[in-house]
């Protein structure tokens, strides 16, 4: 196939797992929709009583402050996966949004550091610069075709490389605004402030894709753009700003990631980015069943990061997190092709 | 014929479906469904929108397994849980499905190796005896194309004879192979369905046996030996070997014994806008694509037909006119305003176009049925606390009764909409506009008699309602049914225009051929 732009990651979680005959949002729906729905949910349900009560986890899991930990770690990642479904509602990938959050750290922190810049100007920049790395991936995508999956791959390894560059291959540590890290380990009602951001970004996103036109566009893009073209949306403009806001809010959680460890370390974003795809693949199996939403992803990356810190305390190794990550991922794109074909729904 | 081959028993079946049973959810697509094909038969199965042939159809595909029922192939039995897609294949059952499948990039050669396999020479492919081989094979089935011919470069009729062909290919054995068409001509233009419905019936004649689902009654009645006629899921009649009237397959069909439904009553309809009215759609001088320079003036309340034949640019005029292409050269105004360029401009001037393309340009396959029917008006529900659904649900609702759409719900994705039904939900999308200028492209490829007859009416009250209606159509009978008034493309202009008396369907095939040789005048019999 071609380097175009009609690749369809719609049909891998999208389309595939399209909804059953009966009642699909809110609503009463059929037995099955709501087993369907809210299978990930009772899935984390499970896994958090699970290790609650395993002898190996039982001390440490369900306490406070693994939990509060847990949320607080988790925030970055949260946020990544939230960028991640914006341009794979519409069919697209973008796999530089961990690289742009690795940059945007290493920005903000080497702004500061080396330039003496104020923290909100380095943020600016840094949110800024996510952006507009999102409007050249859109623009590479929408205007001249390239296939999203290469461009972006393509992108997310010379951001790498000039992360590298930025930071000579030094993690950056002093000169930091110290109001930032405080920022990043204070807790607000007994959870880390970082959460309510998170929180937000979820409201926020969650009105914009399901509760207006522009939401609404975009779903009908991801299930086929000819047609969405022929009821007057612009097609290209759209996927397009999906790009820019993935890019701005990869942008904000590389800023988190700086608060969370107060220094920025010269990385490429891969361990963030990989989590945060199984966590949108997992969401896109919950909620509204077939389709990349924000409320399933976000039980998406707790189910993740519950097992796996489950898995650490109960005493598995540190290979434990990128095999748990890996499954997850395969297993939410099988199961979402398999509910697909199962309702003889297209199977693409 | 060739003479080691004897005329085919006619007695013999070769596929027998009885008691076939499918439920989807609460809708149950088939209800007990009964079939069966004669060898050497070309076996026409008929019915409503949503009556279930498809379903039938791709059960024996294998896509969907059937609740209930037997499925007898070839002398062979299976259960409808026993059944799949492999012990179809195997027992002689092959499938061209209404997209074709073919790669039109490819030579005919390789669409044709991509299925059997290439022939092998050492290490690397033979594409001497792959070409040898597809020649063989063009030849038979009278397919005027070299084997190295893209397939996208060939004529409609022969695409389709390419993908027959593809099919039936290994028909080299002892092993009668039975070849299943859902709607074969639904995307056809007359005489291209004509050239494929002879080719068909001469391999019928020689012994092949065909299972046809189809809408277009005088192209079933033409070819078809049988006929089965279902309606709700359930088999209402069989006819072996008898020839019906297309009245009496109506009244079947529909099960009511009025049969008036199919008579397009083009004497009944409203005697047009008077002259004076204003012309609400004026185009002049339009070039770009096929177009080389297209005049056209639609007034109010007027319904004005576009004919010609395959790459004459009707569709291109259409989509032109709705701003999906720029135009080189020419204008386009709307109540004699200039409309700005791009769709979202024209929709907004008051233009709707409901494609062609059903399934690639109009279709949200897995978007309920209601977000498929609000995608034209979605602002329209918009409140700052979010997406009025409620009230969405209910219009749509309201739509679904209004346009008969044939659905459990409107929760259903879309894809699990039959055929027509699909079609009728398009229509409802772009009328709830309440359009000035209606461009309609096809307009009743899919739907079943009983209901073209509604859409005629359909279209007639938008017009008289005052809008302008530009309907591209390549069945002469629906133009003479429905507009006061047809124009001709040829080449890029508009040839001719036939109005009031002289427009007849007979005159109509006379106009739209006559640069292309002599072709005789399917249909029209009044
Ligand atoms: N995948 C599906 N899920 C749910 N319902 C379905 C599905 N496929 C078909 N149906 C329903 O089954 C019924 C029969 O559909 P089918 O496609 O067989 O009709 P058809 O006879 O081919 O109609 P048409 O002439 O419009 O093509 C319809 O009511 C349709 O809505
Ligand atoms: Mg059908």
């Amino acid at each position: 196939m071609s380097l175009t732009n009609t690749e369809t990651v719609a049909t891998a979680a999208g389309n595939a797992a399209a909804a059953p005959p009966a009642d699909r949002r809110g609503g009463g729906g059929s037995w099955r929709g709501h087993a369907e729905r809210h299978a990930l949910l009772g899935l984390l349900v499970a896994v958090v009583a699970f290790f609650s009560l395993y002898p190996d986890s039982a001390q440490t899991f369900f306490t406070s402050s693994n939990a509060s930990m847990l949320l607080g770690n988790q925030s970055v990642v949260a946020l990544l996966a939230l960028a991640v479904i914006l341009p794979l509602v519409t069919g697209y990938f973008d796999f530089s949004l961990g690289a742009v959050a690795a940059l945007s750290s290493v920005l903000t922190a080497g702004l500061m550091s080396f330039h003496g810049w104020s923290l909100w100007a380095a943020v600016a920049v840094s949110v800024a610069a996510g952006a507009a790395i999102g409007a050249v991936n859109g623009l590479l995508v929408t205007r001249f075709g390239l296939n999203s999956f290469v461009t972006t791959l393509g992108m997310a390894t010379l951001l790498g490389g000039l992360v590298q560059w930025y930071t000579g291959g030094q993690t950056i540590l002093a000169g930091i605004d110290p109001a930032l890290p405080q920022f990043g380990s204070a807790t607000w009602l007994g959870l880390p402030r970082v959460v309510f951001i998170v929180a937000l970004a979820t409201v926020v996103l969650w009105y914009l894709l399901a509760h207006t036109p522009f939401g609404r566009r975009l779903y009908a893009i991801g299930s086929n753009p000819r047609s969405a073209r022929l009821v007057g949306v612009r097609v290209d403009r759209s996927a397009w700003t999906t790009f820019v806001m993935a890019g701005a809010l990869a942008g904000v959680a590389g800023v988190l990631q700086l608060a969370r460890a107060g220094s920025a370390t010269a990385d490429n974003g891969t361990g963030l980015l990989f989590p945060a795809l199984a966590a949108a693949f997992l969401g896109a199996t919950a909620v509204v069943p077939g389709f990349f939403n924000p409320v399933g992803t976000i039980i998406g990356v707790l189910f993740v990061s519950v097992s796996v810190s489950g898995l650490t305390l109960s005493g598995a190794s540190s290979w434990a997190s990128p095999v748990f990550n890996g499954a997850a991922l395969l297993v939410a794109v099988g199961l979402s092709t398999y509910l697909g074909r199962a309702r003889g729904v297209r199977t693409g | 014929m060739t003479s080691t081959e004897t005329a085919p028993v006619a007695t013999d079946v070769v596929l027998r479906i009885t008691g076939m049973t499918k439920r989807f959810g609460a809708t149950t697509a088939l209800d007990g469904a009964d079939l069966a094909l004669r060898a050497g038969t070309v076996h026409a199965l008929v019915g409503g929108n949503g009556c279930g042939k498809s379903t039938t159809i791709k059960v024996l595909a294998g896509v969907h397994r059937a609740d209930a029922g037997r499925i007898e192939v070839a002398g062979s039995v299976w259960t409808a849980a026993g059944y799949d897609a492999r012990a179809g294949r195997a027992a002689g059952l092959r499938f061209v499905h209404q997209d074709l499948g073919l790669f039109p990039e490819l030579s005919v050669a390789e669409n044709f190796a991509l299925d059997a396999g290439y022939p092998a020479a050492g290490p690397g492919i033979s594409w001497r005896r792959l070409h040898q081989r597809v020649a063989g094979l063009l030849e038979a089935y009278e397919i005027d194309a070299s084997p190295r011919t893209p397939a996208g470069a060939l004529r409609p009729s022969q695409r389709t004879l390419v993908a027959i062909a593809r099919a039936l290919q290994d028909q080299e054995r002892d092993q009668q192979l039975v070849l299943v068409l859902d709607e074969p001509t639904a995307t056809l233009p007359q005489h291209e369905s004509q050239l494929l419905l002879d080719a068909v019936r001469r391999r019928a004649d020689r012994g092949q046996t065909v299972l046809m689902v189809s809408h277009r009654m005088a192209e079933v009645l033409s070819v078809s030996d049988d006929f089965t006629v279902f309606r709700d899921g359930r088999t209402v009649a069989t006819l072996a070997g008898v020839r019906p009237t297309e009245r009496q397959l109506v009244d079947l069909m529909s099960g009511t014994a009025t049969g008036a439904a199919t008579q397009p009553a083009a004497a009944s309809a409203p005697a047009g806008p008077a002259t004076a009215e204003p012309a609400v759609l004026e185009v002049a001088g339009l070039v770009g694509g096929p177009l080389r320079g297209v005049d056209l003036a639609v007034r109010r309340g007027e319904i004005v037909g576009v004919a010609g034949l395959v790459g004459s640019g009707r569709t291109s005029l259409l989509k032109t006119v709705f701003g999906q292409h720029e135009p080189v050269a020419g204008s386009v105004r709307v109540d004699g305003a200039p409309a700005a360029p791009g769709t979202p401009a024209r929709m907004a001037a008051g233009i709707a176009y409901v494609p062609e393309d059903r399934g690639g340009e109009a279709a949200f396959p897995d978007l309920t049925l209601r977000e498929n029917l609000s995608a034209t008006v979605l602002r329209r529900y918009w409140r700052p606390w979010g997406m009025a659904r409620r009230r969405e649900r209910a219009e749509a609702r309201g739509l679904i009764g209004a346009h008969a759409v044939k659905a459990a719900s409107s929760e259903v994705p879309f894809a699990a909409l039959s055929g027509g039904n699909q079609q009728k939900a398009v229509l409802a999308r772009w009328l709830r506009r309440e359009p000035q200028v209606l461009l309609l492209d096809e307009p009743t490829q899919g739907v079943d008699v009983m209901s073209r007859g509604d859409i005629y009416r359909t279209v007639r009250d938008v017009a008289a309602g005052g809008c302008a209606v530009v309907v591209a159509s390549s069945d002469l009978i629906e133009l003479y049914a429905l507009c006061d008034r047809v124009v001709v493309l040829r080449d890029g202009r508009i040839a001719t225009e036939v109005s009031g008396s002289q427009l007849t369907p007979d005159h109509l095939t006379e106009l739209t051929q006559s640069t292309a040789g002599p072709v005789p005048a399917p249909g029209g019999t009044r």
